[in-house]
């Protein structure tokens, strides 16, 4: 359910004081918030490594040329606690992404929201439209 | 007087019977028990004290002693990457630790080899204070810890603050790839053995550019031969990289001076502005 | 407390869910740690290690919404159990909810996609309105002359360093792969990953952090501290029991990750006492004299969570601060070219 909290976000910021905000800034500085992007690719390895995944993807531009990308993710760790592991997304797999683009230019960029064709969502955590779904605590 | 020789005299003669007839064949006897059981390779084995589970405790500090973290393999002397170190960074002698022949690479592998010494100072992810892997981390010529349960064996690294985590029970395969591996370990006797797998494939064995692909699989035999002293022995299979598995050996020593302890070795800031010095903001641009 | 096993497989979903508040419920203990001043009807006994130790052993998560300050709008100590249950469902709520597109919160992967949001890494119930129970109104002593000094000297030669993104060293620590406060000491969770293993053997108390794999293995013989001149991030440590309470006491720190301004010369008390099976009461006892007035205290459960931990290889896979640095400069490059096209016209 994709709702707008940004002053509630104020306000519980006061209660998240060990918040990750020093993570956003970094985030902020590696891609650009003017620069959404959504893509398409084939997925051609997932580097399950620390601090930050990456999917590198074959994306097929207009003129059919095939163009790798490289998209930064979350830390494997918890999901890798919660069963998944290097085998649980096949190469060949296609994803969409939605994002940002690298500041630096290059076919780099951080994805908000990693879906296949289906729009299901990869991994936790259910915003696809109508799906009611949210994550689930495994304790 | 007479009576004293004669009295002597015979104490002797019964004391050289007595020898010849029994400490001689005993003698003999112990001798021959030597012999057949070195013949059959069994020295008396040293048992280390247990621990709480009944089993060889290996607790401690522990070090090589070796030149292996310069290359593994026997090496004479050779200078070093940077002249103005001069012979404080040179390469020392080494006997190496490998067992049985020089390393057996596939003819490309051997080649890849070659070119990994050539640009060594810029390749050896030591030098950028990646983590050393396994078995590298074993011979690096710092302590490490053995922190050793029954359910885990941790071992906590002075370089780079490595830290290994050997799994006693519950084992499972690699979840992904690692640079320190995924560790499953269990007791042989004596002797523990840990079998690793999920390496990534970007450690090398030493700084002469020895290296090995993902598919690398290592196998460790730790035995401890005395109080102060482990025999650590490793068979390194690597499908993509070597003809056959092939194995290297060498004791570990325990640090036993008091106080004793794994200090802070924490290089990334060393190694900063050799990996980013060229993105700094220069002055006026 | 129930445990879904997650089957991540291509065509399946991924996991089913429940409401959120029952789930958050359950993920909660029931059992809440004992609030100060409040003793236990029954007083928990800990198991033992075969040498005799209470046992801390196990995977444990500090993962906590309490801030280490009590708010500005709060003046009691506790909450009770509702409002807390409310302040972590809407703090819950806020991480499950999607960010708007176009601002900067948004430019970042969803916590909750990869299980890093707090609310899915499980978490102890803690009444407290802070971290901090000493001083009393819940909130950090006032500083020294010497420590306001301090504090402007090091903001003084922060700015002096120049733009966040100028330099690798300009970076935050955590950043730069080098300390993360979830090792500290003392430890503090962050936003995610907040896990820690503890592994105990005669002589020894080891605590693994796992992000970037940090480690303390802490001696139990009653040895001096590291000489006076040998500084460490996280100091030089030495523990003792105190009956069922495991007491760290640490010096030698080198000042140059400074926990809330403090002095290299601070000195750190930290206790761990395990409270129920599921539960390790974590307090901390920060003494500066030449940064604070006086003492100050605060209290942290830390929750049996799920493991394993994984390798945490921060600076190894740190591709992101390289690209951080190199965009900075593409931007300053694209900066220069459109002033010198405009100082050409």
């Amino acid at each position: 359910m994709r709702t707008k909290r940004t002053v509630v976000v104020a306000v519980v910021g006061v209660l998240l004081a060990a918040a990750p905000l020093g993570a956003h800034h970094a985030f902020s500085a590696e891609f650009d918030v003017k620069k959404p992007m959504k893509l398409q690719g084939t997925l051609t390895k997932w580097e399950l490594i620390n601090p930050h995944s990456w999917f590198h993807l074959d994306v097929k531009g207009p003129d059919g040329a095939v163009v790798p990308w490289l998209i930064e993710g979350g830390s494997p760790n918890q999901l890798i606690r919660l069963g998944l592991t290097k085998n649980s997304l096949a190469v060949g797999t296609e994803l969409v992404i939605e994002g940002y683009l690298a500041k630096d230019g290059t076919n780099k960029g951080v994805g908000r929201n990693f879906t296949f064709t289906d729009g299901r969502r990869l991994f936790l955590g259910g915003s696809a439209p109508g799906s009611g779904e949210s994550g689930i605590v495994v304790k | 007087m007479l009576l004293k020789t004669v009295m002597h005299r015979e104490f002797y003669q019964m004391r050289d019977r007595f020898r010849r007839s029994t400490i001689i064949p005993v003698t003999v006897v112990a001798v021959l028990w030597l012999f057949v059981t070195a013949a059959a390779g069994q020295a008396p084995a040293y048992k280390a004290p247990r621990s709480a589970d009944g089993k060889p405790n290996l607790n401690g500090i522990w070090q090589a002693l070796n030149e292996a973290g310069w290359d593994i393999e026997g090496h004479a002397a050779a200078p070093g990457l940077v002249t103005a170190l001069g012979a404080a960074a040179a390469v020392p002698p080494g006997l190496g630790i490998v067992e049985g022949g020089p390393i057996p690479y596939q003819p490309a592998a051997a080649a890849h080899k070659k070119e990994n010494f050539e640009k060594r100072l810029t390749l050896d992810p030591e030098i950028k204070c990646y983590l050393p892997g396994v078995p590298r981390a074993m011979y690096m010529p710092y302590p490490f810890q053995i922190v050793q349960t029954q359910k885990f064996i941790m071992m906590a690294f002075t370089y780079a603050r490595a830290v290994r985590t050997i799994y006693m029970d519950d084992h499972k395969e690699a979840p992904a790839d690692s640079w320190m591996g995924w560790s499953n370990g269990h007791w042989e006797g004596e002797t523990l053995v840990v079998d690793t797998t999920g390496f990534n494939d970007q450690t090398w064995f030493d700084r002469a550019g020895n290296f090995h692909s993902d598919a690398l699989h290592v196998v460790e035999r730790y035995t401890a031969t005395s109080p102060d002293r482990l025999l650590y022995e490793a068979t390194i299979e690597d499908p993509k990289v070597f003809t056959r598995p092939w194995k290297m050996s060498m004791p570990l020593y325990r640090r036993v001076e008091k106080g004793a302890q794994i200090m802070d070795f924490r290089c990334v800031e060393f190694v900063e502005d050799l990996i980013y010095g060229q993105l700094r903001k220069q002055p006026g641009k | 407390m129930t445990k879904v096993k997650a089957r991540f497989q291509m065509n399946h979903r991924f996991l089913v869910s429940v409401s959120g508040l029952i789930v958050l419920i359950a993920a909660l203990s029931l059992t809440t740690m004992p609030a100060a001043g409040q003793a236990t009807s029954k007083a928990y006994t800990a198991p033992r290690t075969p040498d005799g130790q209470p046992d801390l052993q196990g995977v444990w998560t500090n993962t906590t919404y309490t801030p280490l300050e009590r708010p500005k709008n709060v003046t009691k100590e506790l909450y009770t159990r509702e409002e807390a249950l409310e302040i972590i469902k809407n703090a819950a709520d806020v991480e499950n909810d999607q960010t708007e597109p176009g601002t900067i919160l948004d430019v970042h992967y969803d916590f909750t996609q990869f299980g890093l949001d707090r609310s899915q890494g499980g978490m102890a119930l803690n009444l407290r309105t802070s971290l901090i129970v000493d001083p009393a109104d819940g909130k950090i002593p006032p500083l020294t002359a010497e420590g306001q000094k301090r504090a402007t000297e090091r903001a003084e030669a922060r700015k002096r360093m120049g733009g966040a993104t100028d330099a690798v060293q300009n970076q935050p620590l955590s950043v730069r792969c080098i300390i993360m406060d979830r090792a500290g000491p003392p430890m503090l969770a962050g936003a995610y990953n907040n896990n820690y293993q503890i592994v105990q053997v005669p002589g020894y108390v080891m605590i693994l952090v796992e992000m970037i794999h940090d480690v303390r293995i802490i001696p139990l013989d009653g040895r001096p501290h590291l000489s006076e001149n040998v500084r460490q991030w996280m100091g030089s440590y030495v523990g003792h029991w105190e009956g069922q309470t495991l007491v760290v006491e640490t010096t030698n720190f080198n000042g140059k990750n400074p926990f809330q301004g403090s002095s290299e010369n601070m000195r750190l008390t930290e206790r761990f006492t395990r409270v129920s099976d599921d539960t390790i009461r974590y307090q901390f006892t920060m003494d500066d004299p030449s940064t604070w007035t006086k003492p100050w205290s605060a209290e942290v459960p830390m929750k049996k969570a799920i493991g394993p931990l994984f390798e945490h290889a921060c600076h190894e896979g740190n591709y992101g601060l390289y690209n951080t640095l190199a965009g900075a400069r593409a931007e300053d490059k694209k900066a220069a070219e459109g002033a010198a096209k405009a100082t050409s016209k």
